[in-house]
């Protein structure tokens, strides 16, 4: 079981982002969260959303979702730059640690989020 | 106030070229966001200043809390006047590390303020001058190596104090009627580019959490402009954009997506990133889509024309629909057309109810009776909510000012914030 994406369903409103950020540090903040939105190229309107699991990233592309390994971010393309701080950040325990159900996918407004 | 916010106001005296830190005694004393923001105004009013700040809740998981704001004297009627920081802009200006930013006086040559994790440096922007927003936006995030930087900046109308100014957010324009972009210029300011990785705690997380995720998901998660069109009894533009519209985006924390970002350079259904480097406009201005549409233009050559004011830093609204008069096709004409715009047109809604927009200017649609969307806009701009949110997406406002406790161990009273301004 992991988290999806459906990245043509995100409208990029980082509520996954806040969600799984609270659910680490109890606070608001964008900095921890195991899932990010990748928005850096915004001139383009180009959009998607990686989940960062124990083993490999799920890539949310617009053009189609891929799972790469860990070290193959960069190789891949996605994201860019801004996109690195999720590999030294917590991957996603599917909030069991907290014993609730995974919170970016019962946030997210869009429904862009799904358990696989 | 020790939750919801961290940091200190940040003083910039511009003239001096020096900045300094001060205790953020301002929310304890006049209350959090604008009336925080109109508080610093008023300590620092002779020294003709803008001021940056969010509201109480900006950056966090309750439903359309993105907004931040600028006050600053409107060079259009001297009037006080106060302009959005909607997008990614609010919430990262919350993130920065500073409560507020108070910029004073002006600088002898081109500057611009950048703020990064509580620390503020004041850089030189001679290279930046005469750039466009677009441009402006491309160099400074270029320069610091971060594409998330949220950039707030004048283009050429701004630089030449023009009343048809606006700042701009990024690429995409602002809602900014009050020419706050010339007085931008008139401080020699190109800038004040954003980024936080800061970390907002609350008095009672879990409370605001769930309070929050519960208004998440009973608020409408709409797409489009179709329900502030329906509610002003205007023609929908969502189908005149839809033969460009590639995919619709929200602001931080917005369960609905009002913008559309429409694709004229290349086909709107490529999905990939390889293609062109400027394949379009996002779509934020429901109003300027408005004037232009009930002008008779093309859609395609009204974002062309959005773009090109969104690019020399001109109000979008005003700038509408002056352009609105006599349609245009021809990409060059409009570019023309745009850059002679003089701002002469009064900021206004093309339908709806007629609203005396004072203090917050016509950013937020006329969706109700005056009474109603001036406490909107009160309770917005000190909660850090949308009021666009608050008027059409069916969030409970006395919910939010319930939330306040758990947030920043407050009571707010509406009654006392619908009479604060």
């Amino acid at each position: 079981m992991r988290v999806k994406v459906k990245p043509l369903e995100c409208t990029g409103c980082a509520l996954c982002e806040l969600a799984c950020g609270y659910h680490w540090d109890e606070a608001f903040s964008l900095i921890s969260s195991s899932i990010m939105l990748y928005r850096a190229e915004e001139k383009k309107g180009y959009m998607g959303i990686i989940v960062k699991t124990g083993q490999d990233l799920f890539l949310g592309k617009p053009e189609g979702a891929e799972a790469v390994k860990l070290g193959e971010l960069q190789k891949s393309g996605a994201g860019g730059a801004s996109a690195k701080p999720i590999l030294i950040r917590e991957a996603c325990d599917l909030c069991e640690s907290a014993g609730l159900e995974p919170q970016c996918v019962a946030i997210c407004p869009q429904n862009a989020l799904y358990l696989e | 106030m020790d939750s919801m916010y961290h940091g200190d106001v940040l003083i910039v005296d511009l003239a001096a070229g020096k900045t300094e830190q001060v205790d953020f005694v301002e929310a304890d004393e006049a209350g959090p966001g604008l009336a925080a923001g109109l508080a610093l105004y008023d300590r620092h009013g002779d020294a003709d200043p803008l001021v940056f700040g969010s509201g109480l809740f900006t950056g966090t998981p309750v439903p359309g809390a993105c907004l931040g704001f600028v006050v600053g004297r409107s060079p259009l009627n001297g009037d006080l006047a106060v302009s959005p920081l909607g997008m990614y802009a609010g919430a990262e200006m919350k993130l920065s590390g500073f409560s507020a930013v108070v910029v004073k006086g002006a600088s002898a040559k081109p500057v611009y303020l950048w703020l990064h994790d509580g620390v503020a440096d004041l850089l030189d922007a001679s290279s930046l001058s005469g750039m466009d927003t677009w441009q402006t936006t491309d160099a400074i995030r270029k320069d610091m190596g971060e594409s998330l930087i949220q950039v707030i900046s004048i283009g050429p109308a701004g630089e030449a104090k023009s009343e048809a100014a606006a700042f701009s957010i990024n690429y995409w324009g602002s809602g900014d009627s009050a020419a706050l972009g010339a007085v931008m210029g008139a401080k020699n300011l190109k800038a004040v580019a954003l980024r936080g990785l800061g970390m907002l705690d609350a008095e009672e997380p879990e409370e605001l959490y769930n309070a929050a995720s519960e208004l998440i998901k009973s608020a409408p998660a709409e797409r489009g402009f179709k329900r502030i069109c329906s509610a002003l009894g205007a023609d929908d533009i969502d189908g005149w954009l839809k033969p460009i519209a590639h995919r619709h985006r929200s602001c931080f924390a917005c369960p609905s997506a009002c913008a559309t970002f429409v694709k004229y350079n290349e086909p709107p259904s490529v999905l990939g990133s390889e293609g062109v480097e400027e394949p379009g406009m996002l779509v934020t201005s429901a109003a300027a889509a408005i004037w232009l549409k009930d002008g008779g233009w093309d859609a395609e050559a009204a974002c062309r024309a959005m773009e090109a004011m969104a690019r020399a830093g001109v109000d979008m609204l005003r700038g509408a629909r002056e352009l609105s008069a006599e349609p245009l096709s021809d990409a060059s004409e409009i570019t023309v057309a745009v850059k002679e715009l003089k701002g002469a047109e009064e900021a206004a809604w093309p339908a709806g109810e007629a609203i005396e927009y004072g203090l917050f200017g016509p950013w937020v649609p006329p969706l109700a009776s005056q009474d109603d969307w001036l406490a909107a806009n009160r309770a917005g701009y000190v909660l850090g909510i949308c009021p666009t949110c608050l008027l059409a997406g069916g969030i409970d406002t006395g919910r939010l000012f319930e939330l306040c406790g758990p947030a920043a161990g407050i009571e707010l009273d509406p009654a006392a914030v619908d009479g604060m301004f």
